[in-house]
């Protein structure tokens, strides 16, 4: 297969056509609406305003929180979900009764719709009306309600738990696959030696799970970061700012501010520092393979 | 055929792996971590479940009433009686979702095949950029991408949406794809290149048959995506009767109230074809994803 | 093989099919848009009789949502498109200033007489006037009065309060001899959303403040900001109002005071028909009165007035039409008819006299009542940066009943981001 290929280039046409027109011109307006002022279009009354957005984005405490709680969101639940992820896959790659129900449950939270689903926490989250506090005080775990969503900080809290609840099984799946690639004959290999699971776990499956691992925690870190519903229907960002997400702030500068400038540079800085992240991940990754 | 076939050597495999695991049989403590699993994930669904089939008072009695006493179906009821619409969100829903996922794997399927299994200059930075382009947060697109569509008079057209969907997610249908063809072992079609195939042919009928269960695996993946969008579908979709489900119910609550008894019952409505899907498909959904280890 | 490809073409063909847009009507057509429950089956009685009243048109109701920041996000991308659908608009009180100097919505002097105005309440109206024109025209008002449990305080020989101190001392009273711990003195909308601004607008107002003094400038750092502020602070400080009210929508906190759990509610009037229905527990026992005042300042306006008003998109392409279907459509009839069936509260006074409506709804009177107090929030005066202010006096607020900042503080940091903001 070493020869060049011309159709090849054919191929990608259609799909190039969808993203240039649903992507990349969008895109491109974005960026052009960045350097704007007072500017909802990049062909009617643009006006060119350099850095000033940016720079004064930079300047606003409200970004830069928000900025921090992207971070710090993605920081804590894309490990977490990890971990979680991993022990699912395990589970869901033996064979034993009742795994179609097993599979069924790893399966339904991530397929479940993250609007609705922020909906059906933010209930069950409820400080007067809602499950976890009736269950804590009937308990007697708790003496007092407890006012998840509306604490500082129990309410990031609660949205890094939903998340984790969410995502972990998207993460099974995709290293799910990556695990049932790897050859039985290499555990057969193994267990000949006589090696115990443990070891077995580290030095077979974990390796050999390496692009599977990078898959996923790329595109949950790309998620992560661009984390806009569960904020707007769990927590609406609040108490104050404390979790409001770098797309919430756009969302706000953009449909609530109808800023579109500042909008577009928050957006954009959030999307340079989501590449940088996956291209240092990347690098990190292939540098471990040398 | 084809597909029962690929199922047989996916079932091969995993009874090779009992075989040879026999001695790991699962133990209680496995169990234990099973039914754990079962029952975090389907905990949150079930409350809202009881909560639907209580009456107003029930839903907002302190302390909470766990089992619903006496059980109504009065909220859903009065979703069909006040809201009939619903119906029609999800019928939506399910428009634009199966139209997203034929024209994503049209579409996708080709440029992966291009990405994933021929020789030519830049094929790796086109994947680079198609993936780049693809992390732009989706919030952005909205104001340019409503405007054009507004002077294509898309708005409020289901091809509106499905070229959005298409667009938002035909680039991690691709990346899926690609790395799942570049999996299919090369010796048929350079067996078939060699009796003088033409590209074209090769893909239809040689790497298109044995990359059905990724096809499914990864049109799944994209109709769930495209069934649970919300921005977008939002903004192009205003009109009442073209809503799609997760929108739809979103709009439930009103400037001051958040009826929660209406809400979680149309909640359920909604999850429900998701839940018949994760069970129904999950074999297609896992088997898919694990193909690429048949031989 | 044939098979699989049959079932390729079939879901091509259908995709296909499917793309094939709706064909356009080509009638005369006006799109109202306006929340799909907000104005709920008033909307196609009016609708109907409208159209026949003005003959030759048809009037589609675009359903939008009942979620005000969401029905304002489909306006902003319809209007920075130039869409000229919908032709009309229900807009909150608080966007024609915004929405009028961005362009958005049509002066409409042209179409609608100076005379026709001064049926509607002034200082509602007021919302929509910017430099001499008016925007739009107010079909429905609702405002912030307290609700409290006359049976209560009947049980405990208190007077129904007028001033925030002596609503302060009855709710700690009443808390105090019920020794329910499930019962709130003082519930209302302190989550971060506009009514917590509206909330802290009525304590500032009701404590002698005015948010621009008389020559227009910011007047909030001042002797009634802070003391209105530690109010708020105080009440939560000392569990008069619960934690959880920093969660609470208008309706969180009237379901809490309509399940027996709190004896005085500060929200909007919606809540009214819910409170008194058949099923209420607390139906006999409500009752609702002006939003209260701090000692001294019984002249002071501290209903804060919310509602909606009806406006032509500035790119309609039959404002003229449209325009008339909006004096048909908030009419002295028409108000008396959204009254009734759906307990809409109208904008033109004389109809809280009707008799129709005094007898079908005695509720709308007393609400009625309370307009006397009317004031409205300074979005007209604030243009587009209206938003940009609430949600910094939002967060601000937030940030002192958080315990953050001490209400000095929270006030200061809130001039100065707002002087930054208006030139």
């Amino acid at each position: 297969m070493k020869h060049a290929n011309r159709a090849g280039i054919y191929f990608l046409v259609p799909a190039v056509l969808i993203i240039a027109f649903v992507l990349l011109f969008p895109i491109i307006q974005t960026v052009i609406l960045s350097f704007g002022r007072n500017s909802t279009s990049i062909f009617t009354g643009y006006e060119y305003a350099g850095l000033a957005n940016y720079q004064r984005l930079l300047k606003t405490p409200r970004f830069i929180t928000s900025l921090n709680n992207t971070i710090f969101f993605t920081a804590v639940t894309v490990p977490i979900e990890l971990a979680l992820g991993i022990a699912l896959a395990l589970i869901l790659n033996r064979r034993f009764q009742g795994k179609g129900l097993v599979r069924m449950a790893v399966l339904f939270p991530w397929a479940l719709p993250t609007a609705l689903n922020a909906l059906m926490w933010r209930w069950m989250f409820n400080t007067e009306f809602g499950l976890f506090n009736s269950m804590l005080t009937d308990t007697g775990l708790a003496v007092e309600r407890v006012n998840w969503l509306g604490a500082i900080p129990t309410s990031m809290y609660a949205m890094m738990f939903v998340s984790i609840w969410k995502t972990s099984s998207f993460m099974a799946l995709l290293l799910l696959a990556g695990l049932q690639t790897i050859p039985d004959d290499l555990y057969e290999a193994g267990s000949v030696d006589g090696t115990n699971r443990l070891t077995e776990f580290r030095f077979i499956t974990l390796p050999l799970l390496r692009p599977a691992t990078l898959v996923s925690v790329l595109l949950r870190t790309m998620d992560a970061m661009r984390t806009f519903e569960l904020p707007f229907n769990l927590t609406d960002g609040g108490p104050l700012t404390s979790t409001e997400t770098l797309s919430l702030y756009a969302y706000r500068a953009i449909f609530q501010y109808v800023n579109f400038n500042l909008g577009s540079s928050a957006i954009l800085i959030q999307f340079i520092i989501i590449m940088s992240i996956s291209v240092m991940y990347i690098v990190i990754i292939r540098r471990g393979d040398m | 055929m084809i597909i029962g076939r690929r199922n047989t050597a996916g079932e091969k495999v995993e009874r090779d792996r009992l075989s040879f695991s026999g001695a790991k049989q699962a133990s209680a403590g496995f169990y234990i971590l099973a039914a754990i699993t079962v029952v975090v994930s389907f905990f949150p669904t079930v409350w809202i479940f009881l909560t639907s089939i209580k009456t107003e008072a029930d839903i907002y009695a302190w302390p909470v009433q766990y089992l619903p006493d006496p059980v109504t179906l009065e909220n859903y009821l009065n979703i069909f009686k006040e809201t009939p619409e619903l119906l029609l969100y999800i019928l939506n829903s399910f428009i634009v979702a199966t139209t997203t996922t034929a024209v994503i794997l049209a579409c996708g399927g080709l440029a992966a095949y291009s990405l994933g299994r021929l020789t030519w200059r830049g094929r790796n930075l086109v994947l680079i950029l198609i993936l780049a382009v693809s992390m732009f947060p989706p919030l952005a697109l909205l104001p340019s991408l409503f405007s054009m569509f507004l002077e294509l008079r898309l708005i409020n057209t289901y091809p509106g949406l499905v070229i959005g969907h298409t667009g938002l997610y035909i680039p991690i249908a691709i990346w899926i794809l690609t790395n799942f063809f570049k999996s299919v072992p090369s010796e048929i079609e350079d067996a078939a290149r060699v009796d003088g195939a033409s590209t074209l042919r090769i893909f239809w009928s040689i790497i298109l048959p044995l990359s059905v269960p990724g096809l499914i695996s990864t049109g799944l993946i994209v109709f769930i995506f495209s069934w649970n969008e919300f921005p977008l579908s939002l903004v192009i979709m205003s009109d009442n009767f073209m809503r799609t489900a997760p929108v739809g119910i979103s709009l439930f609550p009103g400037e001051y109230s958040f009826p929660w008894e209406i809400i979680t019952a149309a909640t359920m409505l909604t999850i429900l074809p998701i839940l018949i899907i994760s069970g129904v498909f999950q074999d297609r959904l896992i088997g898919g994803l694990t193909a690429g280890s048949g031989k | 093989m044939f098979r699989k490809r049959s079932l390729v073409i079939l879901m091509f063909a259908l995709s296909l099919a499917l793309m094939i847009p709706v064909a356009a009507q080509d009638d005369v057509e006006l799109t109202l848009s306006i929340g799909a429950r907000g104005f709920g089956d008033a909307a196609p009685v009016l609708i109907e009789a409208c159209e026949e009243e003005a003959g030759g048109i048809s009037v589609e109701w675009e359903r939008i949502s009942d979620v005000p920041n969401e029905s304002r996000s489909i306006y902003v991308t319809n209007f920075t498109a130039r869409n000229p659908k919908p032709d009309i608009i229900a807009v909150d009180v608080i966007w024609p200033g915004d929405f009028a100097a961005r362009g958005w919505i049509a002066p409409l002097e042209d179409y609608i007489a100076e005379d026709d105005l001064a049926d509607y309440l002034p200082g509602f109206l007021a919302a929509a006037q910017v430099g001499g024109s008016t925007y739009a025209i107010p079909l429905y008002i609702d405002g912030i009065h307290l609700f409290y449990r006359a049976d209560l305080l009947d049980k405990y020989g208190l007077d129904v309060p007028t001033t925030w101190e002596e609503l302060i001392t009855a709710a700690e009273t009443v808390v105090e001899g019920e020794a329910n711990p499930d019962l709130a003195g003082f519930v209302s909308m302190w989550a971060k959303i506009e009514g917590l601004f509206m909330n802290w607008l009525a304590f500032f107002q009701g404590a002698g403040g005015a948010f621009f003094d008389a020559d227009g400038n910011l007047n909030i750092n001042t002797e009634a900001g802070v003391k209105s502020l530690s109010t708020m602070v105080g009440m939560l400080e000392s569990g008069v109002a619960p934690e959880s009210v920093l969660t609470f929508r208008p309706n969180d906190a009237r379901v809490l005071f309509q399940q027996e759990r709190a004896v005085f509610l500060m929200v909007q009037d919606f809540v009214w028909a819910e409170l008194t229905s058949d099923e209420s527990p607390v139906k006999d026992g409500v009752a609702l009165t002006r939003v209260p005042y701090f000692e001294g300042n019984e002249d002071t306006n501290t209903t804060v007035i919310g509602g909606f008003l009806l406006a032509v998109n500035a790119n309609s392409e039959n404002p003229d039409v449209a325009a008339d279907f909006i004096k048909c459509f908030t009419s002295y009839e028409s108000q008396v008819q959204a009254a009734l069936i759906q307990g809409k509260v109208p904008t033109r006074p004389a109809v809280y006299d009707d008799e129709r409506v005094v007898e079908g709804d005695p509720g709308i009177a007393a609400l009625g009542a309370n307009f006397v107090y009317a004031f409205a929030r300074p979005s007209a005066q604030t243009g587009t940066s209206y938003p940009e202010i609430s949600e910094i006096m939002q967060t601000e607020v937030s940030a002192a009943l958080l315990g953050e900042k001490s209400p000095e503080q929270a006030l200061a940091d809130a001039e100065a981001q707002i002087l930054a903001l208006m030139p």
